[in-house]
């Protein structure tokens, strides 16, 4: 048997307070590919930022080739061919696909004249090397495109080929699917598979079971920073890995109890948004959630889903189109107005908007009612009442550490979503807008939030889902939009449909073409007619499909 | 342990430390900077010229031992760090300052002996910290509020000139008694008035303009002088002086000069004064939603518009607040010092600045921080008349204290950037570089970190 690529032994890494990984041990064959499964803070990307040398473990050795080393520096890591490739991208988008990947390593000329006046770099050479080097490895990769105009999956190729150019054997991936539509996941995978064959050898961090089953040779889960088991992909099953990675057994399924459902609550009419580079980002696009209603958006992030929300929720004003909550017409209202008509929203992100990551929870339990009573009279806050509701957050929604004094930073970014959520979900809502309600949060709580949602949905509040997983807009919406480039390509019934179809609904394929997959009996809600105008309309002059778009426009998907 | 684990663990222990321990740190630097300006007074005192050194350094010479060295320094530090602190806080062996004080005996003295508090140099030192303590806390304000004013000069100016024009005109109406408990808050009135409404000007171009405030607010600076200058010169002038200044105001407009010696230009009354906006802002900071609207949307902006903080009015508002407090500075510097309005106000505002950096925009540092720089300007002033040191040697100790002073503070806001980083956050990304090359943010992906985050990251492993 040949010797492991990468073996750690009783890794131990200690933070003041935090015991982030506690005797690990962790062996990766060569030329396979190993998942590292964990929920949020299980201490995955610190046991993989030891193993990269970003990180001195307080205790245990790395053992790389049957070696044993220590790294002072990611420098040292890839010096033996260890490279990692962070979830958010290292590149320079001004720059080249052939200038970030050999960035730092440019090959030099060797003539006397250049190399005294600096001019060493050789360019010819290293866009051969770059071509050859994506050849070797099937990737399909412009070496002289820029970084900001090429898209997020070959970005990610152009991280892993700079990995490998800097002779990488073993590479790193955290969380590698986080930003990737269905489509590129696929893709990435047969990249895996590719390097694989090649004898490289691949660790992946996830949180998504799936992924892993279906990527990986080897699994290994952590939990609390310990390896709590290595098993073998293929004889694994979801309920095995899922209570591994929570300590108890987890219900996968959503079960969605039929309801009836009341009056109509949000109705978008209409909406044109254009966002901030003036691009329109949604186009004449009309909605209505009624009570007890799960409304599901679902598409690839960026296609106007954000601007959508934002226009909801007041924070984006729109160009035209109404907004109407229970009859009222809010349209010109403003954030705070829509926040007191009993609108709760479930941002996006929640470290740039839903926290104020230097406050405390109590303080951060105020956000959005701190004009409100009971914690505020004459303008005055009630910090006693702030806090009670801040600790019946954290308590109900099981955020860690409980402690309402801890500043939103410190937490992990799955108890900061359980604490956003919990806030937006006390609020006592007419309408909740939860967009990716559960991103970055592990198996555990994610069933905790679909319950929760579930529960709004049967106490008659009307909620509109927007997500980019599949599996929740399809197991919790009672009805499901699909967006593509803003506006809704289709409306489905997210029983019938099947993921493929979706997955071709979210690539912008109209249910026209899908005839033959019988796609179609699915979704009739939609007027059709509408959203095929309107996406016309988008692809002419934008100024001049204004007042075309308009005219053409006749209803929403009618109720 | 490599430097960067050195560098970090000094950094954890700062920013885990105590209130009390933050003091005796800040005591400590004082002293540190007592020490570095020694050697520098030494080091000029050396390179000068002069007739007889101030001070000789040799060593003590028993039962007739042989000199070894003699070495003589045009300036004596004992002397100058003497006069720096009696200068500014009076002398505590005796009563009032003696010959340089302008007050000779005739006050009120709870001590029979020693140290009085009460002297005209303590007087001097509160007059300073009075004026300091308005203008810092315009300054800390619209930092919480994420503006950065550096116009507070320019709205001093304005609601000082306002003030006195509009007391100089409705001290005709009451007299007296009652003409100070009428004219005097009259004036702090009209100061904070016109100096907010020259506050609200870059306040609401920055919110509907998205004009930078920084440029306005120091635009307007200038304009102000200017006009100012103007209306003093060709309006509102003495006809019977040749200086740039307004009829005086009547004693009885004026802030009563109680407690301390009369001809100090302080009163007590401005100060207790000072001290309520202290504690108003406090309150109104960390108790009042408009004080949380205007924390968050200084903090995270995106933040506060997620929690219905309406940004423009937010800015406004600050703005027009801030303005408002240097108005007031303003006017006590009128009402209590001057007496009437002359031009060429000396630069309160920018002090201000420091003042609010110094107290790390905290209401009640700003208080502190105000009277650290009331003793070193009413201190130095002193050293300057009273030893041979030129004045630019002690503008250098007096930047030596406040930039000792403020390090400490300085570093515990660097470490607070930079350690939340590394634990416990390991699904977070924390550390988001291969070797920190990281310059450019993280793509709006999945949300998990911050631009901070990453940037911090960045820093701590440069």
């Amino acid at each position: 048997m040949s010797t492991p690529a990468v073996e750690l032994r009783e890794i131990t890494k200690r933070f003041p307070g935090v015991v982030a990984n506690d005797d690990v041990d962790l062996t990766v064959d060569r030329g396979s590919v190993h998942a590292l499964l964990g929920e949020n803070g299980a201490g995955k990307t610190t046991l993989m930022n030891v193993l990269y040398g970003l990180y001195e473990p307080t205790a245990g050795t790395v053992v790389v080739d049957g070696e044993e080393r220590s790294f002072d520096s990611p420098r040292d890591a890839i010096d033996v061919g260890v490279g990692m490739i962070h979830q958010h991208f290292m590149l320079v988008d001004p720059m080249t696909v052939t200038e970030n990947i050999t960035l730092g390593n440019e090959p030099r000329r060797q003539s006397g004249l250049a190399r005294l006046t600096g001019l060493s770099v050789d360019r010819g050479r290293a866009r051969e090397d770059v071509v050859e080097l994506s050849e070797r490895y099937g990737f399909d990769v412009d070496p002289d495109a820029r970084i900001e105009d090429v898209s997020v999956g070959v970005q990610q190729r152009v991280e892993i080929l700079k990995a490998l150019y800097r002779g990488a054997d073993v590479l790193i991936l955290d969380e590698p699917t986080a930003v990737l539509t269905p489509q590129e996941v696929g893709d990435l995978f047969a990249v895996f598979d590719e390097l694989t064959a090649q004898g490289k050898t691949i660790i992946f961090i996830t949180h998504k079971l799936g992924e892993a089953m279906t990527a990986a040779d080897e699994i290994t889960v952590l939990r609390d920073g310990k390896n709590v088991g290595t098993v073998d992909a293929s004889a694994t099953t979801r309920e095995e890995l899922a209570e591994l990675m929570v300590g108890r057994e987890v219900l996968l399924d959503v079960e969605r109890p039929p309801t009836d459902f009341g009056e109509e609550v949000l109705a978008v009419d209409d909406l044109v948004v254009t966002d901030d580079r003036n691009v329109r980002a949604v186009e004449d696009l009309s909605l209505s959630v009624r009570e007890g209603e799960i409304f599901g958006v679902a598409g690839v992030d960026g296609n106007g889903q954000s601007e959508l929300v934002e226009a909801i929720t007041g924070l984006q004003t729109p160009d035209s189109g109404t907004i109407t909550l229970e009859g009222r017409d809010l349209t010109d209202r403003s954030r705070r107005q829509r926040i007191e008509a009993g609108m709760s929203y479930v941002p996006e992100d929640r470290q740039e908007q839903g926290l104020v990551m230097d406050y405390d929870l109590v303080e951060n339990g105020l956000l959005g009612s701190q004009h409100q009573a009971p914690f505020a009279r004459n303008g005055r806050i009630d910090w006693g009442e702030a806090r009670d509701h801040a600790e019946s957050v954290i308590g109900e929604y099981d955020v860690r550490p409980p402690d309402a004094d801890t500043e939103a930073e410190s937490l992990s970014g799955g108890n900061q979503q359980k604490f956003v959520v919990g806030r937006e979900f006390e609020r006592d809502p007419t309408l909740l807008v939860a967009a990716h309600p559960t991103r970055g949060v592990d198996v555990g709580s994610i069933e905790f939030i679909h319950e929760r949602l579930l529960e709004l949905r049967s106490q008659g509040v009307a909620i509109l889902l927007v997500s980019s997983k599949l599996e929740e807009v399809q197991a919790l919406s009672d009805r499901l939009a699909v967006i593509y480039e803003g506006s809704f390509v289709d409306t489905v019934d997210p029983d019938e449909v099947t993921e493929e179809e979706l997955g071709l609904l979210m690539a912008g394929e109209r249910p026209e073409s899908a005839d033959e997959n019988g796609a179609p009996e699915a979704t009739a809600v939609t007027d059709d007619d509408v959203t095929v105008e309107a996406a016309d309309a988008e692809a002419a002059d934008p100024e001049a499909a204004d007042a075309e778009a308009a005219d053409a426009e006749s209803g929403g998907d009618g109720e | 342990m490599s430097v960067r684990d050195r560098a970090r663990s000094a950094l954890e222990r700062l920013v885990a430390a105590s209130a009390a321990e933050r003091a005796l740190i800040s005591l400590a630097s004082l002293v540190l900077a007592v020490a570095i300006g020694t050697i520098i007074i030494l080091v000029g005192g050396r390179m000068t010229t002069c007739g007889e050194a101030a001070f000789v350094l040799t060593h003590p010479r028993p039962f007739g031992f042989p000199q070894l060295f003699r070495m003589g320094f045009c300036y004596d530090p004992v002397l100058v760090f003497d006069r720096l602190f009696i200068g500014a806080l009076g002398d505590p062996l005796k009563r009032g300052w003696g010959p340089l004080s302008p007050f000779t005996g005739g006050a009120i003295n709870p001590f029979r002996a020693g140290y009085d508090p009460l002297n005209a140099q303590m007087a001097n030192t509160l007059k300073e910290t009075t004026i300091l303590v308005f203008t810092g806390l315009s300054v800390a304000l619209a930092f919480r509020a994420g503006i950065f004013n550096i116009g507070s000069q320019g709205q001093m100016i304005v609601g000082g000139l306002a003030t006195a024009v509009s007391v100089l005109w409705a001290s005709s109406l009451v007299s007296g008694l009652a003409g100070t408990l009428v004219l005097v808050p009259f004036g702090l009135l009209v100061g904070a008035l016109f100096g907010g409404l020259y506050g609200a000007v870059p306040g609401a171009l920055k919110a509907y303009a998205d004009a930078n405030e920084v440029i306005t607010t120091i635009m307007l600076n200038f304009v102000a002088t200017g006009v100012v200058l103007y209306l003093v010169r060709d309006v509102f002038k003495d006809p019977d002086s040749f200086a740039n200044q307004t009829v005086p105001l009547p004693e009885y407009a004026l802030f009563p000069a109680l407690v301390f010696p009369d001809p100090s230009g302080f009163s007590i009354v401005a100060l207790a004064f000072a001290a309520g906006c202290i504690l108003a802002l406090y309150y109104l900071l960390t108790r009042t939603a408009f004080g949380y609207d205007i924390r968050t949307s200084g903090i995270q902006p995106e933040a506060a518009e997620f929690g219905g903080v309406d940004a423009k009015r937010t800015i406004v508002a600050s703005m027009s607040l801030s303005g408002a407090l240097a108005g007031i500075g303003g006017a006590v510097y009128v009402l209590m010092v001057l007496g009437n309005y002359q031009t060429g106000v000396p630069a309160y505002g920018f002090d201000g600045i420091t003042v609010a950096i110094l107290a790390g925009n905290n209401p009640l540092g700003v208080g502190f921080a105000a009277f650290l720089f009331g003793v070193l300007k009413s201190g130095t002033i002193v050293v300057q008349f009273s030893t041979d040191v030129p004045p630019q040697l002690v503008g250098v100790l007096r930047g030596l204290i406040i930039l000792f002073v403020a390090m400490p503070e300085f570093f515990r806001l660097i470490g607070r950037r930079v350690l939340p980083a590394e634990p416990d956050r390991p699904g977070g990304t924390a550390v988001a570089t291969d070797g920190g090359h990281d310059r450019d943010g993280p793509p709006p992906g999945d949300g998990t970190t911050t631009p901070r985050d990453s940037a911090a990251a960045g820093g701590e492993h440069r």
